[in-house]
């Protein structure tokens, strides 16, 4: 595991100091501090696996996507054979960035400046005026090719890591991969984008934005409270929903599982334990799953997980350090509920800027009617003017920018609504298990992990 | 779908063609009156009157609002992308976002509201086959000011509209939103553009 040391600031506090293990306190300071920013695209963004992405972006042979890992802009490309990879977009020679489109198709890559070319797994080529030897006799050409980042597919989603020696992806989600496979990993297909990215800018520090995602279930009854005041929207009371069952572990990692049967009043049947699978499944099934998909659920999951998604499915949560995961029903009016799925990675662009990157995404063998609406609606409810989201996006700034004070700095924000609920002597998953109303431990255990990794060795 | 399933960048018939024999010549009596129709809809706007701009929206409105991505200027076809997009509305989703902000009392997105000024230029009307119907083009500036920030948003594009002349006045028939940002310098656009 990670070497710990006990990583200062220049006026001598401490991250011990700044996080409060005892009192489940955070001071505020952490939020924006310019110094902590950048021990955190050193040990956080810089250690931790990423994702970047999803395969089926980058289709056939050559395509490319440019992301960001932190700070650090990559390439990202398909190859001949079929595999993924992950390289630094930043040119051995110079520094420029080799690919300056967003995506696209490429056998070479040509960097603009002085014509050093890579081809597309980023090897180097060459570099112009062979004869001059521009790229010198002091490297062989193996060493000026693109930095390689260690990467890994998972559900079709890509992620990635600078870490060579770290955990490995399955180590670094931990018990939670139970959990995730329910919704990356259920079909035999698995999912796809509809589209690239939507991507904003909100003026708040990355954490503000990924703390929330690590499962708050509790600011969605007071910020997202149109929901219940919209008369299209339920019975208007959203304090039902935010009971169920939190999952997470001390890598930060947490999912919200919420009790269909605790929205729904067609799926109050749930509760009885007389319905077959296919009955409720027939009634209202998972975010994103059709009825038609039950033979591809039953060979892709364990009886306990398909269970536990038909009754109780994770609907929201997040994976540590930067990604939101939506797994969400709209009810309609006229009764229908369609189900969406989004992933977002809030990455950071200094300490009070992140940029909002919102993937919608659906199951390939979900029906194109089905995806056309549930991308309509992931459209009108998440991201850019997503009416549910849209509500978030003055609240990080605020906290940002109060978190500067000289007085406000030392406020902590607290953690200590604590769950004393034991778990369900019938619970069927791993990992840390919160049962009941929402409270706060999730998110707690995701400043743990932050803490963890900013107090390892580089 | 995939990615590749991305239309061309001609946008409409008024987007390329600079000399074009359906051209409604500025000054005329149709060209100001479409002017005219789009600073009201400005003003509307930016005055969050919300209920009288739905009043101009047709029923079969389309509102949307592409994905821009940064592309070689051999593939800039593909940088506009119409598979996921910031708006894909209709006439009921619009109300429905309009209801939101006018029927609750927690659309904290624009409560308290953003001051907003719609700056629209550079109008170009075309007829087409049916006489009511006019292909707008214009160009939308939107500066936006949130709380304190001394620092103006902005939000330039350029709209592509179909306006339909309903008994002397006009309203609203299909609009589609072509951004000039990939990153959005907005943290939402809980405005309409």
């Amino acid at each position: 595991m990670l070497d710990r040391t006990r990583t200062t600031l220049s006026d001598g506090t401490t991250i011990d100091d700044l996080i409060n293990v005892q009192t489940r306190e955070v001071q505020l300071r952490v939020i924006s501090d310019p110094e902590l920013y950048d021990i955190e695209m050193r040990k956080v963004f810089g250690k931790t696996w990423l994702m970047l992405g999803h395969e089926s972006e980058i289709p056939n042979p050559g395509d490319f996507i440019t992301r960001l890992m932190g700070s650090d802009p990559v390439l990202i490309t398909r190859q001949k054979d079929g595999s993924i990879r992950v390289m630094l977009n930043v040119c051995p020679h110079r520094g420029m960035r080799v690919c300056t489109s967003d995506a696209g198709n490429a056998k070479v890559h040509t960097c603009i400046y002085h014509g050093w070319a890579f081809k597309n797994d980023g090897d180097f080529i060459g570099a112009p005026v062979a004869g001059e030897k521009m790229h010198g006799e002091m490297l062989p050409k193996e060493k000026l090719g693109l930095t390689q980042a260690r990467s890994h597919l998972y559900g079709g989603l890509i992620f990635a890591t600078w870490n060579f020696d770290g955990p490995s992806f399955d180590e670094f989600l931990g018990e939670m991969k139970w959990y995730y496979d329910m919704l990356f990993c259920r079909t035999d297909r698995g999912l796809e984008v509809l589209g690239p990215p939507q991507r904003f800018t909100i003026k708040a520090n990355w954490k503000t934005a990924c703390e929330q995602s690590a499962a708050d279930g509790y600011h969605t009854l007071t910020l997202h409270r149109w929901l219940g005041e919209f008369a299209k929207f339920g019975d208007g009371d959203l304090t039902t929903s935010m009971y169920g069952t939190e999952v997470g572990s001390l890598h930060g990692h947490a999912l919200r599982c919420m009790p269909v049967a605790n929205k729904f009043k067609q799926a109050a049947g749930f509760r009885d334990g007389n319905l077959t699978l296919e009955e409720k499944l027939a009634i209202v099934p998972p975010p994103g799953i059709t009825k038609e998909m039950l033979p591809e659920l039953i060979r892709n999951l364990t009886p306990d997980q398909l269970g536990l998604l038909v009754d109780s499915p994770p609907q929201v949560g997040g994976m540590f350090p930067n990604v939101l995961i939506a797994f969400i029903y709209v009810p309609q009016p006229d009764g229908e509920i369609i189900g969406l799925t989004s992933l977002h990675t809030y990455i950071p662009k200094g300490p009070d800027e992140l940029e909002f990157c919102n993937y919608i995404l659906a199951e390939k063998d979900a029906p194109e009617e089905h995806k056309q609406k549930a991308l309509q609606f992931a459209v009108r409810m998440l991201g850019t003017s997503g009416m549910v989201e849209q509500d978030d996006s003055d609240t990080w700034p605020h906290i940002t920018q109060t978190a500067k004070g000289a007085a406000a700095r030392n406020v902590t924000m607290k953690y200590q609504a604590v769950c004393t609920t034991p778990p369900r002597p019938d619970w069927p998953g791993p990992a840390l298990v919160y049962e009941g109303f929402t409270k706060d431990d999730t998110q707690w255990n995701w400043w743990l992990a932050y803490r963890d990794l900013m107090n390892s060795a580089l | 779908m995939t990615m590749n399933a991305v239309i061309p960048t001609d946008v409409s018939s008024a987007s390329d063609a600079l000399s074009r024999p359906n051209r409604v010549p500025l000054g005329s009596p149709v060209y100001n009156q479409i002017a005219e129709f789009l600073y009201e809809e400005a003003w509307l706007l930016d005055e969050i009157r919300l209920a009288e701009w739905v009043a101009r929206l047709d029923t079969d409105l389309r509102y949307t609002c592409p994905v821009r991505q940064t592309r070689s200027l051999a593939q800039n076809a593909q940088s506009i992308v119409r598979t996921v997009m910031h708006f894909d509305e209709t006439y009921a989703s619009i109300r429905g976002r309009v209801g939101r902000i006018t029927d609750t009392r927690s659309a904290w997105a624009e409560d308290p509201p953003s001051r907003t000024r719609r700056l629209v230029t550079n109008i170009l009307v075309e007829s087409t086959d049916h006489p009511d119907e006019f292909e707008v083009k214009s160009y939308l500036l939107c500066s936006r000011s949130r709380f304190d920030e001394t620092t103006l948003l902005m939000l330039s594009c350029v709209r592509h509209d179909l306006l339909r002349r309903h008994s002397g006045t006009f309203k609203l028939a299909r609009r589609e939103i072509i951004v000039d940002q990939t990153v959005l310098g907005f943290p939402n656009l809980a405005i309409f553009l």
